[in-house]
């Protein structure tokens, strides 16, 4: 059943009165008759029709042809998905994408989330102010481009000379002329290494805000009642932060499925992403096949393909959020 | 007055920042006359080379010339970009090796530079002009850039440390010869079990150094007619050579990188040998100035006796684009910049590049002796070498196939890592067939939009 309440329009404006109609169970909409909403919304939707929609509708479109620039472009069907389909190197490209968000999910979150959780920790004066330096020092390596990160790790694993290298070497004698950009089974190992550096403190962000949000007194409560800190942890903080660490598992996945500038920076000295191509992913491959090989309806494709990748998995973690709210 | 402002004052600010800022825009543009000629780079030595030659061009022909540098990536995807959206282009710009083939991938009419094939034979430039050098600028018979240079490698070395040795480089001739040397000269000095001396400089993973390797045995990626060329038994026989000596227990060959480890490596003496294009020994002088005097130059070995002693790496053209206003203009800048005798001796001596302009190398400039290479004659040496320059030739997928070969080369020193000599040789052969079957598929997907009129 739905109901329509009309309100008085704000004084001074020309329109007729606002129709407020409400769904039963849900979110009541409000329908505003004067034009000034919509003069404000036009710049927005405009500048959105011209650089959003209409983009991804001839990217669509794109995707079934095989071009040169505007001026030259050959119809192919489904031709760029059977041959982005039989393509190994799209193979290791997704391949190595996958490798990369699993390792961002599984090490980087829950290593941002287990600092958060030791700098929400301790209420004392001096606490509170080192709190807020580590925050600083770990949420600073975002503060920095990727490129320059890229580089910058470039150098640090540079064999012999590299200080990571060394510094291994003077801890467990190993690692002194390891090429981790040269060597295969360790380029992926490279490149989270230096996402943990530069993401670790941005996601750490968000769960220091979450758990500040957490009710102690359940928390008291649960330790009263005998829970260990693990119990604790796992039926009463995390419940109470999940929205946030759902939140968080799109962001990375999202970002892991984006991960594009960190590979461009680190193995740009190799032709192609690292030995075998153990440093492709589906953006960097994306970037060689529409502009290093100039060939946009394959691009698209490939666009195309990530982008239903990225709906899928966020649509498969909203389920699983929306199951365990229930 | 701000309150009666028909949607308050926000929006009253915005639209004041927005007209202050229009009109902060339109007083600070420019308003000196545009240039009649732009010409893009993407090399700072060229940059500088060339704005120190055009006052005397622009005073002879009455006319106006900037130069602008732009990094070499951006240079590249910008000019597609400006080329097929049919926007303002540069009238001149260089372009780098493997990429021609980029910007002619589409049927001739969407080809974006001029074609100076006519110009150039007009102008003698075929026969005054080493004849390898316009291989990589030819696309379907055409020419469609100007040769700047022709980058003959040469063989550095630490003349100081290599004489403390002993060692007589006059005598090696050949690889065989080189790896011998090589051999004996990769030590562990002071016995803490990590070698301190290699005997020459080399990527693991291929990159330039197969890459050079292939083009002195005469292996380009590609032939003339486009079709793949790299799949030969010569290949299999460099790669394998380079897995050996980039792999195995006994390797002499240790990657040294770039930029300060380069130098680094070299002033240490980790490494002795390093292959030197022209290019990079002016490169060298200014990063590594405490080696002045310690540097000699010898040509590559060859791989047979009598064979081959040198390669290429890197290159410069300079191409026209087919919408520039003034077509003579820029075929005369062209040929002053890239081919007046005059100028390319005081430019030579600034970057020790040698130009492709056979004449040229009588001027004295190529005769005189550099302290840093320890009083030999570089131009000369150079130059001795630069007839004998492997060709190399244009595709649209030029840099796909140095990544599919070094993707070859990777897969192959995984497999000779774990399984040794064992099988390795047809593990080349397969891996050379199926970098060879994927460059095939996408040539033929290139073909379809090349024969589309």
């Amino acid at each position: 059943m739905q109901s329509v309440v009309e309100l008085e329009a704000p004084a001074g404006e020309d329109s007729g009165p606002v129709s407020v109609s409400k769904k039963k169970l849900g979110r009541p909409r409000r329908y505003y008759k004067g034009k000034t909403p919509y003069v404000f919304l036009l710049p927005y939707l405009v500048l959105t029709s011209i650089f959003f929609v209409y983009p991804f509708i001839r990217a669509i479109a794109l995707a079934f042809y095989q071009t040169n620039g505007p001026r030259t472009k050959v119809f192919v069907g489904l031709d760029n998905f059977r041959f982005l389909l039989n393509d190994a190197i799209f193979h290791t490209a997704l391949w190595n994408t996958i490798v990369f968000t699993c390792c961002s999910i599984f090490l980087q979150l829950p290593l941002a989330l287990g600092l958060a959780m030791l700098l929400n920790s301790g209420q004392s004066k001096l606490e509170n102010r080192l709190k807020g330096f580590f925050r600083l020092i770990l949420f600073s390596p975002n503060l920095v481009g990727s490129i320059f990160v890229g580089v910058l790790f470039g150098v640090l694993l540079t064999p012999r000379y590299g200080l990571i290298n060394r510094t291994l070497h003077g801890l467990v004698g190993w690692g002194l002329e390891k090429h981790w950009i040269e060597t295969p089974a360790l380029v992926m190992p490279a490149l989270v290494l230096t996402s943990l550096w530069l993401y670790v403190g941005f996601n750490m962000v968000y769960f220091l805000a979450a758990l500040q949000s957490v009710d102690k007194e359940l928390e008291q409560a649960a330790r009263i009642d005998g829970a260990n800190p693990w119990q604790v942890f796992w039926n009463v903080t995390l419940p109470s932060i999940r929205h946030v660490v759902i939140f968080v598992v799109i962001l990375s996945t999202v970002g892991s499925f984006n991960l594009f500038e960190l590979p461009l920076a680190m193995l740009n000295r190799t032709n192609g992403f690292g030995p075998d191509n153990t440093g492709l992913t589906v953006i960097t491959y994306l970037n060689e096949i529409a502009y290093r090989s100039g060939d946009l309806g394959l691009g698209s494709a490939v666009g195309w393909i990530v982008a239903l990748l990225i709906m899928s998995c966020s649509f498969v973690q909203f389920r699983v959020s929306k199951v365990s709210d229930d | 007055m701000l309150d009666r402002f028909p949607y308050g004052k926000a929006p009253l600010v915005l639209l004041v920042i927005a007209v202050l800022s229009s009109v902060a825009f339109a007083a600070t543009r420019s308003s000196e006359r545009p240039a009649d000629i732009v010409i893009a780079t993407f090399a700072s030595n060229h940059y500088q080379a060339y704005k120190d030659a055009l006052p005397k061009f622009e005073q002879q022909h009455g006319v106006t010339v900037e130069v602008q540098q732009v990094d070499f990536q951006s240079l590249e995807s910008r000019l597609q970009s400006a080329i097929v959206a049919n926007t303002e282009v540069p009238d001149l710009a260089e372009i780098s090796e493997g990429t021609l083939g980029f910007f002619t991938r589409g049927p001739e009419k969407d080809f974006g530079f001029m074609d100076l094939t006519d110009l150039v034979k007009r102008d003698g430039l075929d026969h005054r002009v080493v004849e390898a050098r316009y291989a990589p600028w030819t696309v379907r018979g055409r020419v469609y850039a100007l040769p700047h240079d022709v980058h003959p490698v040469m063989m550095a070395y630490r003349r100081d440390l290599v004489e403390e040795l002993g060692i007589d480089v006059s005598k090696i001739e050949t690889w065989a010869d080189f790896v011998a040397m090589g051999r004996k000269i990769t030590k562990d000095i002071d016995g803490d079990g990590t070698i301190d001396r290699f005997a020459l400089d080399l990527p693991k993973n291929g990159q330039w150094g197969i890459q050079i390797l292939l083009r002195q045995h005469g292996i380009d990626f590609f032939d003339a007619e486009g079709n793949v060329a790299f799949n030969t038994p010569q290949a299999v026989e460099t790669f394998l050579w380079y897995l050996h000596e980039t792999r195995s227990p006994e390797r002499m060959s240790y990657e040294a990188g770039w930029g300060p480890n380069y130098t680094k490596a070299l002033s240490d003496g980790l490494i002795l040998f390093t292959m030197l294009p022209d290019w990079r020994s002016g490169s060298l002088e200014v990063d590594a100035p405490k080696l002045k005097g310690k540097m000699g130059l010898m040509p590559l070995p060859a791989w047979e006796k009598g064979g081959r002693r040198t390669s290429t790496w890197g290159m410069t053209g300079l191409t026209i684009s087919k919408t520039t206003k003034h077509p003579e203009l820029a075929w005369e800048l062209a040929k002053y910049l890239y081919y007046s005798k005059e100028d390319l001796g005081t430019r030579f001596l600034a970057n020790n590049i040698i130009p492709p302009l056979k004449e040229a190398w009588d001027l004295p400039a190529f005769h005189t002796k550099n302290a840093y290479y320890s009083g030999q004659q570089l131009g000369l040496e150079y130059a001795r070498l630069a007839p004998q320059v492997p060709p190399l030739f244009a595709s649209p997928i030029y840099k796909t196939a140095a990544a599919k070969v070094d993707e070859a080369l990777a897969r192959c020193a995984i497999y000779y890592d774990e399984s040794g000599e064992t099988g390795l040789r047809e593990k080349v052969e397969a891996e050379l067939d199926r970098a060879e079957a994927y460059l095939k598929k996408w040539s033929d997907r290139f073909a379809v939009l090349a024969n589309k009129e």
